[in-house]
């Protein structure tokens, strides 16, 4: 079989609509330790979880499968509030290590609960324009993907009105670059990181529906793998960098499609963690590089 | 009996894997590529005892030596980047590794049996002890040789200088180097000692299990491998011996008859753990308790530093 240049463009083109999804999560993880300087490794079991959740409304309710993509996010908020409080905000702020182990037991708890509460059986997720399907010569773009990246564009645009134009997010971009001054200020620390949590959360519960949805089941399977890529995309993007995080998501998305054209799916996650390696070697601060040395 | 012996030698490999982290963390390196050299250690010397036919004691030296060295080897790239830096490469490292076994064909055939890594299939023909007529007892007694040495080789060195000088690292990084300490041959050196140690415990469980595959060596088990010196708390390695009893005995035998509940009760315990006693369930103020009690409860200086983790 041979691999032409359509074939190589068309599997980039999903890729990087697909990619939005991994941008999303990247963006959760580097908000959370641009505000706390710690790794929440909970983070994508409470995105599927939130999902999960807005799966089980609307189907218990018959609800258009429309809101799914409203109510997850919601239940992931709710999720990412309780994480906060149960692992990170009455662990001393000096220690680095309980909050990430305590993280990781949330990890298991969320997901043995999801584990528990469907009997472990993958569920089907509704797509939404999966009929749509756009051609422009020899390309096309699948209408359920096209859905996904209009999604993820409005909730970053959304995301950085948030912290760049409301008070809400000059507080949050003041306990990330100095939590005692901010305090100094009437900033109330613990709150802020608590919304911090809140958002991203919510953020998470929306890239967690969008690749349920895109790949058409959801599973507690999907946890793991969703870790791992998203920190991929942080450390790619750089630590604590957002468009960093947009761009590293697209291109993470991108290259993986691209790498499972070419290598199959065996070897496809090989080159993924040798790409990181890479960025590692000769760009260790991220594609923006941003100076953020503090760690 | 045959289950609490399975027991007992899943506790002693546990145990090795959490020191082989342990050692890293002292010097205040979080590193999830320990279950990499432990799969190195795993398939090395199951091919040398398996395809070349060798002793088990070279098979297993030999499958440490070589999760050493890739330890050696990961260790100068991964150590530039710290922190969270460090944990994302090491579980890129240990994913490599997985997925290359996961692609791994070596079949050859031994004395007219096709015997070697089978990709996807897994890895089946280890069967040393069977083959060697050990039973059970002599394996546990095998594990615990290694286990006992390990701990005791770790204990004298926190004892001397070379402990000062890891938990030095792990306290602070710049005070340590203006005192003259060379921090990278530090903690090239702890991760070099964590890969002998991890690919040590590779090869007493593949030996023991007699079957390895791809799966075994998931990022779960790298959690795990770093869970137990945390929850266990880096101020003893004592604190990781008992952190794998609790958790592999415990939490995962012993609480068996809750069926389904028994892992959701596992993360929230964790979670509990490290909200009650966040430096570990020893901490230095135990240590000290103990040595009180013990009568050699003499101020040995380098005990502050568990507080402040």
């Amino acid at each position: 079989m041979g691999i032409d240049f359509v074939d190589i463009a068309q599997a980039i083109i999903d890729g990087l609509l697909f990619g939005s999804t991994y941008a999303l999560i990247g963006l959760g993880f580097t908000l959370i330790f641009g505000a706390m300087h710690k790794l929440n490794l909970a983070y994508a079991a409470s995105a599927i979880a939130g999902a999960y959740v807005g799966l089980a409304m609307i189907t218990l309710t018959g609800l258009p499968s429309v809101l799914a993509f409203f109510l997850g996010p919601i239940a992931s908020g709710v999720i990412g509030f309780a994480v906060y409080v149960t692992c990170f905000r009455y662990i001393p702020t000096t220690n680095m290590l309980a909050p990430l182990m305590a993280s990781i037991g949330a990890l298991f708890f969320i997901d043995e609960i999801v584990i528990h509460a469907t009997a472990g059986s993958p569920l089907s997720f509704p797509a939404v324009m999966e009929d749509i399907y756009l051609e422009f010569g020899d390309f096309g773009f699948r209408g359920d993907l096209i859905f996904v990246l209009a999604i993820s564009l409005i909730a970053m645009a959304v995301l950085m009105y948030i912290l760049f134009r409301t008070r809400l997010g000059l507080a949050t971009r003041a306990v990330s670059q100095q939590p005692i001054a901010a305090e100094l200020c009437g900033i109330a620390g613990h709150r802020t990181n608590a919304i911090t949590f809140v958002v991203t959360g919510a953020l998470g519960g929306l890239a967690g529906c969008m690749a349920a949805a895109a790949v058409g089941v959801i599973s507690p399977l999907l946890t793991v793998p969703i870790t791992v890529k998203g920190l991929i995309v942080t450390v790619i993007g750089g630590l604590g960098s957002i468009p960093g995080a947009i761009i590293a998501g697209f291109a993470v998305g991108g290259f993986e499609n691209l790498f499972l054209l070419l290598f199959g799916v065996n070897q496809r996650d090989i080159y993924v963690f040798l790409l990181l390696f890479v960025f590692l070697v000769f760009r260790p601060g991220g594609v923006f590089d941003t100076a953020i040395e503090r760690d | 009996m045959a289950f609490y012996f399975g027991l007992l030698q899943t506790i002693g490999i546990h145990t090795l894997l959490g020191l082989s982290a342990y050692i890293l963390l002292l010097t205040g390196q979080l590193s999830l590529a320990q279950v990499g050299f432990f799969a190195i250690g795993a398939y090395v010397s199951g091919i040398l005892t398996v395809i070349f036919e060798y002793h088990i004691v070279p098979g297993l030296f030999l499958g440490a030596l070589v999760g050493g060295l890739f330890a050696f080897l990961v260790g100068f790239p991964a150590l530039r980047v710290k922190g969270l830096m460090l944990v994302v490469a090491t579980i890129a490292f240990s994913e490599i590794v997985r997925l290359f076994f996961f692609n791994l064909n070596w079949r050859v055939s031994v004395n007219g049996v096709e015997v070697g890594p089978d990709s996807t299939q897994g890895f089946r023909e280890i069967r040393f002890y069977a083959a060697n007529g050990w039973d059970t007892l002599d394996v546990v007694l095998f594990v615990w040789l290694f286990v006992v040495i390990v701990m005791a080789l770790l204990w004298w060195l926190d004892r001397v200088r070379v402990g000062a000088t890891l938990r030095a690292v792990g306290a602070d990084e710049l005070a340590a180097q203006s005192s003259g300490v060379n921090i990278v041959a530090v903690k090239v050196s702890a991760m070099t000692g964590g890969g002998i140690i991890a690919g040590l415990a590779g090869g007493l469980y593949a030996h023991s299990a007699t079957y390895v595959d791809h799966l075994t060596f998931s990022v779960l088990l790298a959690t795990f491998a770093v869970a137990y010196p945390i929850l266990g708390g880096l101020s003893s390695v004592f604190g990781t011996l008992i952190a794998v009893i609790f958790v592999q005995g415990v939490l995962i035998e012993g609480m068996r008859f809750l069926g389904d509940w028994r892992n959701i009760l596992f993360g929230l315990l964790i979670i509990i753990a490290m909200n009650v006693r966040p430096a570990g369930l020893i901490d230095g103020k135990v240590v000290l308790r103990i040595r009180e009690a013990l009568g050699t409860g003499k101020k040995s200086g380098g005990e502050g530093h568990a507080e402040t983790r």
